[in-house]
């Protein structure tokens, strides 16, 4: 039940009129979250700028908005957007008189976990020629033809609705691949270099980007979700979700297919593999129940105790000196004295992203 | 060294809250808002027509929203008697969280409460505060995304043009 229908019910509506609206939405599964994220571009001496991954602007039925706000010492900050995917953002920039620059940026939302019904199609959901051109091109990392292609194609053999494409897929990126530890951060996403390396190990910016150029390049609609984890997994999975409320380090990128009559479907192949290198005791058979219970589960639905911040790829960041493009935009980029610093280089660029839950 | 300490004198006079600046609105037309405050009682911007109006939406958790209120209101004292209102939607928050803040802070002018969020969505109040002059003709005159002090000779002339 969508929250216009929730409302649209006469008890329902009785009820919003009696509790508070958060608490009438609690009851239909959302949970609303703060995230804090405190940024301080270290030995800066020129002009010096930052890039705030935001939450996700489009509400969804699993994803709300509510809004942001900043404090800090920067000169000027504001929302901006990377052209193509309308990638939204925290612009921040400090002159170069400013010694410390730094900045905290404080967002809430609300959360609901996803779980497609394949049993109850709706023959409304559906995408644009448009939109299905958008989804299955190539982007700069993620092309959709020569080994990316031809791969696919013998996964994909013999399975005809795109939901078989997408399910072909996601068992074989669970069945070849493995999660990497020594890879830095959560990977760029080279999927064409990992496919001719012969060496299938990453993390989830590379598995589901795996995911999603195998299924753009035999037609499926699919796309890169980049986030954050934010609250412990209520499924008993300590691999999947936050040890405390410092989320620094929790960033993690997932991945959905569109199917004609189901919409945007979840997927997250990568999350597999976590469990299976990182569940306790560790290196569990992917025969393991809590294996199975999540490779089940990771096709078709998500858990929410996750941020989703963009679904854009080749992010060009705004008003940047000389940056290339970025493979996404999951961490915080700054840039001091006309150099990017390495987002994933803590003494360049420190940063500390907490989060919790808002009670009703 | 002398740089140095020029840029740790800079950093103490820096301001430590978002500052902002209140920019000419070219983004269309004035969105409908019609909310009901603590009380109950509905306020629709329409039936404002004639008077400046600032709308700004804020949050109890959103920092640079608390600190600029006591300027806002220092605005509105100040044009006592003039055709200027203050309507000051707060964003998604319980009731009782609105409370608290008000009976904290007593502020003069109403605190309107956008219960779901739609008006904020409405009027693209994503970057908190997100702060709109309404000219006497109904139409968004400025904008503000972020502290600013309401109560600064530079806005004053701003309401002040509008006020004409």
């Amino acid at each position: 039940m969508n929250r216009r229908h929730f409302l649209q019910s006469a008890s329902a509506a009785a009820l919003a009129q009696s509790l508070s609206l958060r608490a009438a939405f609690a009851q239909d599964g959302w949970r609303t979250f703060e995230t804090v994220t405190r940024v301080d571009v270290k030995d800066s001496f020129g002009v010096a700028r930052a890039w705030v991954p935001l939450p996700l602007e489009a509400d969804s039925n699993w994803q709300k908005t509510i809004g942001s706000s900043w404090s800090g010492n920067a000169s000027q900050a504001q929302i901006l957007h990377d052209g193509k995917y309308g990638v939204a953002m925290l612009y921040a920039e400090w002159p170069a008189r400013e010694a410390n620059p730094y900045l905290e940026v404080t967002s809430r939302f609300m959360t609901r976990d996803r779980a497609v019904d394949f049993s109850r199609p709706d023959r409304s959901l559906d995408l644009s020629g448009a939109d299905r051109k958008f989804f299955t091109a190539p982007t700069e990392l993620i092309p959709t033809d020569g080994i990316v292609r031809k791969t696919a194609l013998g996964i994909t053999k013999g399975a005809k609705t795109d939901v078989d494409k997408a399910r072909v897929i996601y068992e074989w990126i669970v069945d070849n691949t493995f999660r990497d530890p020594k890879t830095r951060g959560c990977g760029v996403g080279d999927v064409k270099s990992l496919l001719e390396s012969g060496n299938l190990g990453g993390k989830c910016a590379d598995l589901n980007a795996l995911y999603v150029g195998l299924a753009r390049s035999v037609g499926v609609p699919a796309r890169d979700a980049y986030g954050i984890r934010v609250a412990p997994s209520r499924y008993g999975y300590k691999s999947l979700g936050t040890g405390s409320p410092n989320i620094s380090k929790a960033q993690h990128c997932r991945a959905e297919f569109f199917a004609r009559g189901y919409g945007w479907v979840p997927v997250d192949p990568a999350d597999v593999r976590k469990v299976v290198l990182e569940e306790p005791p560790g290196n569990l058979p992917v025969t393991d129940e809590k294996v199975l219970a999540a490779r089940k589960r990771l096709f078709g639905g998500w858990e929410m105790n996750w941020l989703a911040y963009n679904m854009g790829h080749d992010v060009k960041l705004p008003h940047a000196n000389k940056a290339p493009k970025l493979p996404f935009l999951m961490y915080i980029n700054a840039e001091a004295d006309g150099e990017l610093r390495d987002q994933l280089e803590p003494d360049s660029v420190k940063y500390a992203i907490t989060s919790k839950e808002i009670g009703v | 060294m002398l740089r140095a300490l020029a840029a740790a004198l800079l950093a103490v006079v820096s301001l430590t809250t978002g500052a902002a600046e209140l920019k000419r609105w070219d983004g269309g037309a004035t969105p409908p808002l019609a909310l009901e405050d603590l009380s109950g009682k509905q306020h629709d911007l329409g039936a404002y027509r004639g008077k400046v109006v600032l709308v700004n939406f804020w949050a109890t958790w959103c920092e640079p929203c608390r600190a600029e209120m006591p300027s806002i209101d220092r605005l509105r004292n100040s044009l006592k008697g003039k055709p200027f209102e203050v309507l000051a939607v707060n964003l998604a928050e319980p009731l009782s969280r609105i409370e608290k803040f008000a009976e904290s802070l007593p502020l003069g002018f109403p605190l309107l409460r956008d219960r779901d969020g739609a008006a904020g969505k409405a009027w693209k109040a994503k970057l908190l505060p997100a702060s709109f002059l309404i000219g006497r003709d109904g139409r968004i005159r400025y904008v503000a995304y972020g502290e600013l002090d309401w109560s600064s000779d530079a806005v004053r002339a701003r309401v002040a043009e509008l006020l004409q």
